[in-house]
């Protein structure tokens, strides 16, 4: 409200003398529910008298506050559950989202090992020279196998081995050892001298 | 319509305390405006209520009835005012100074702007600098439990800066001194001479900043019809400043 028109057009008298308007007709003026004649008589009175234009006045705007807050009154994206909803679905995201995020991006976790070649393994090794084992018999027999040694794996869909496996001729060659490296279900294979 | 009922209902309690808390800005005044409202409406067997007639609706009574109220609380709280005699052996300038400046809490410079619009002071500004020195000395209440008797001018200060839809307080706000007394003389002429109607549009909309369809309610038009007659009042006030060589800086 500005505070030279207030001061430049408002009545700034207040009837001492003069029957003041009744609470009910100045409610009714708010409504804009007094008839055309009364309503005449009513103005000409808010003209010149503070109080009852100061009780009128307040009421419109108490009123109209009143309306604003009611909640069939206002749109619904600024009802409050609105706000309550979207402020829950974002906690969702900031909660989950990276959870969910993890759970799809995560990669299986990668399984190092490295096993001393015994027999039962240089049997798996020997069996062909096919450096890609798509064998499921010959995969499940080294998962088997892996598992026996302490690897906790489930199941391979494929094996990759860097290089044809030999037998060694000599029985004094040197400590071999298989160097085992899965990811993703796919197990890489590597045979490797190492010195006694 | 049972009073004891809406008396104690959570819905006009509530409303009671919003009120309050509206007009006033102090805690210990909110509550005792709470207590003086609740006690009046039960004095006397709960006449003010039992005189709703059910020509309006309960909720636009009840807001009219504790407005009305608050009202009378502030009178009582307050009572009416005595201007130091100090102030008042000046004159009358004096004591409508002390009354802006002490009591509505306007500055100096504002009670000068109404003096001249009033036709209450006749020397110049430098002048009255000098002359209200001995006002200045004179005690004031200027404390926190402090409240103008003037019901309009504590939401007044509280958007004073709000120049809003308000074309007539945004022209005055720019003027200078001397454009402004002139200007504000001029709008309270007009608005003065206007049929009663169009008088209480304008003092609704652009004297309390009321909504234009609030207003068109009260004077019986279409809030469309009301907005258009705004219009060409407004025409009218910017002709009328015109012709008396204001225009907007």
């Amino acid at each position: 409200m500005g505070k030279w028109m207030n001061k430049t057009i408002n009545p700034s008298v207040v009837p001492e003398s003069e029957d003041h308007i009744l609470i009910e007709d100045l409610a009714r003026l708010a409504e804009g529910t007094a008839d055309a004649a009364e309503r005449q008589q009513l103005i000409g009175h808010l003209n010149r008298c503070r109080r009852c234009y100061q009780i009128l006045q307040e009421t419109l705007k108490d009123v109209s506050a009143e309306t604003t807050l009611q909640p069939g009154s206002v749109p619904w994206w600024k009802t409050r559950m609105f706000y309550v909803l979207a402020a829950s679905i974002v906690l969702v995201i900031l909660i989950g989202g990276p959870l969910a995020i993890k759970h799809w991006t995560q990669r299986s976790p990668v399984i190092l090992a490295s096993l001393d070649l015994d027999q039962a393994l240089k049997d798996i090794l020997l069996e062909d020279d096919a450096l890609k084992w798509e064998k499921k018999e010959r995969v499940n027999r080294l998962v088997a196998a892996l598992q026996q040694r302490g690897l906790e794996i489930k199941d391979l869909n494929l094996v990759l081995l860097s290089k044809p496996y030999y037998q060694k001729k000599s029985l004094f060659g040197p400590k071999e050892v298989l160097q085992i490296r899965i990811e993703n279900k796919v197990a890489y294979l590597e045979v490797k001298e190492m010195d006694n | 319509m049972d009073p004891e009922k809406i008396l104690s209902s959570i819905d006009l309690l509530a409303k009671i305390e919003t009120v309050c808390k509206r007009r006033f800005s102090a805690e210990n005044d909110q509550n005792e405006c709470y207590v003086f409202v609740i006690d009046s409406l039960k004095a006397d067997n709960f006449k003010r209520l039992r005189a709703f007639k059910g020509k309006s609706s309960l909720n636009t009574y009840l807001y009219a009835l504790i407005n009305s109220l608050v009202i009378d609380f502030r009178r009582k709280q307050y009572g009416r005012r005595r201007i130091p005699a100090g102030v008042a052996k000046l004159g009358k300038w004096a004591e409508t100074v002390y009354r802006f400046v002490c009591w509505q809490k306007f500055t100096f410079d504002d009670a000068y702007d109404f003096l001249k619009i009033d036709g209450l002071y006749t020397g110049s500004y430098v002048q009255f600098i000098k002359e209200i020195e001995p006002i200045k000395k004179v005690p004031c209440r200027e404390n926190p439990a402090f409240q103008s008797i003037d019901e309009t001018r504590e939401s007044a200060l509280k958007n004073i800066d709000d120049e809003g839809p308000n074309p007539l307080e945004f022209l005055i706000q720019k003027l200078d001194r001397k454009k402004r007394i002139k200007a504000i003389k001029v709008i309270r002429e007009m608005t003065a001479a206007l049929p009663q109607n169009d008088q209480l549009l304008v003092r609704l909309v652009y004297g309390s900043d009321q909504s234009v369809s609030a207003a068109a309610k009260v004077i019986g038009l279409p809030a469309s019809t009301a907005g258009k007659r705004l219009k060409n009042l407004l025409t009218k006030y910017r002709e009328k400043l015109l012709a008396e060589g204001i225009r907007e800086p």
